[in-house]
């Protein structure tokens, strides 16, 4: 599975990358929106795992921009994220609209339970 | 006290200590993630170490995010989410989020979920958030005393509603409490006492159940002394 990681923090980068690499994935890191429509350019994501709070456009700015385009409409996205899950104000927006399949608070989640949430959204959907 | 567009009502001194509270998160999870990642290594004893770090630092983590769920909901930062709440899953999702940590001081936690026991209308999240503080207080407690007896997640129709709280044998008790309430009178952040020490795991623990308008208090139930709180049953609910 190849991930698209969006995680402005270097050191959390760093952590997040080795988890899922040791998980089985391959991983593209961006630390911005910007960065990370590069990177989905270069190789398309089966899942893209994003924090919200990134420098110059947040999240949800990413999010709209990235379901413009036809080809990446599908791809699930995981939120993991420092924005309490009780504070999101877009949650339902997040979700119907723009393809998030779980929100991840970091506090209250190991790295564990962040691979267990990618394995799970990239699986295929049972018919 | 300023008040902003959302309606959030924080003192300055609230907001410099949430302020703080947020941003003591990304170390402890920075290093909760890289102890997590450094229990595969493949010596055993570093990996039992490290296992250790990531536990202690997830229970850091959790005391300080209480901490400041506490002062967003006392502040209308953000709102109280109501919602039914039946009290044993709350207890066996509290159990479950203190197992790592437990393990870790090698306390067995022993879940009582009693006989009719009522739903109630409270804001799960912030109840968790109570109990589960309340009960890494209780663990690192009943690590230190002489006598290795568990700690009980219990619920039980008391004669004023639901009590929910956690037990054990060790001297927690009024004296915890007292001291923990105590800290309100004098200033609202104990942070010197935040990381760790009793007081202020019951002080996190007592100030998100004033939210819900209860309230800590020393309960004796089946022989063993704790600490809960009273919370009232949804009388709409009994009847579905």
């Amino acid at each position: 599975m190849h991930v698209l990681l969006i995680e402005p923090d270097r050191l959390q980068a760093t952590a997040l990358t080795q988890a899922l690499t040791q998980a089985g994935h391959s991983v593209a890191q961006a630390v911005s929106a910007q960065a990370a429509v590069a990177r989905a350019d270069e190789r398309q994501p089966d899942v893209v795992v994003l924090e919200l709070q990134l420098p110059h456009h947040n999240g949800v700015e990413f999010l709209y921009e990235f379901r413009s385009y036809f080809e990446w409409l599908r791809i699930p996205v995981v939120v993991h994220s420092f924005v309490p899950p009780r504070e999101l104000k877009h949650a339902v927006t997040l979700a119907r609209e723009l393809g998030v399949v779980q929100t991840l608070y970091k506090p209250q989640t190991t790295l564990q339970q962040l691979c267990a949430a990618v394995a799970h959204a990239a699986a295929p959907v049972a018919s | 006290m300023q008040q902003n567009g959302d309606g959030a009502q924080l003192s300055d001194q609230e907001r410099l200590f949430l302020g703080l509270a947020e941003q003591l998160s990304r170390p402890l999870l920075q290093i909760a993630q890289l102890a997590e990642l450094a229990a595969h290594d493949e010596l055993a004893a570093a990996h039992e170490r490290w296992q250790t770090a990531a536990a202690v630092s997830h229970a850091s983590l959790q005391l300080v995010e209480s901490y400041a769920l506490s002062l967003r909901v006392h502040g209308k930062v953000t709102p109280l989410h109501l919602e039914p709440v039946t009290v044993s899953s709350l207890l066996y999702d509290t159990a479950h989020h203190l197992q790592p940590f437990a393990k870790q001081y090698d306390v067995e936690l022993q879940l009582e979920p009693g006989p009719r026991v009522q739903p109630i209308i409270a804001d799960r999240a912030v109840l968790q958030s109570a109990l589960t503080s309340l009960g890494q207080v209780f663990v690192v407690a009943q690590a230190e005393a002489d006598e290795r007896t568990p700690v009980r997640l219990s619920a039980h129709r008391g004669r004023h509603g639901m009590v929910a709280g956690l037990y054990g044998k060790s001297t927690l008790g009024a004296e915890s409490l007292r001291r923990a309430q105590t800290l309100y009178g004098q200033a609202r952040q104990p942070l010197e006492h935040l990381v760790s020490g009793p007081a202020a795991g019951v002080f996190v623990a007592d100030s998100l159940l004033r939210t819900l308008a209860a309230r800590l208090h020393v309960a004796r139930y089946r022989g063993l002394t704790g600490l809960a709180a009273t919370l009232q049953p949804s009388q709409q609910l009994q009847l579905v």
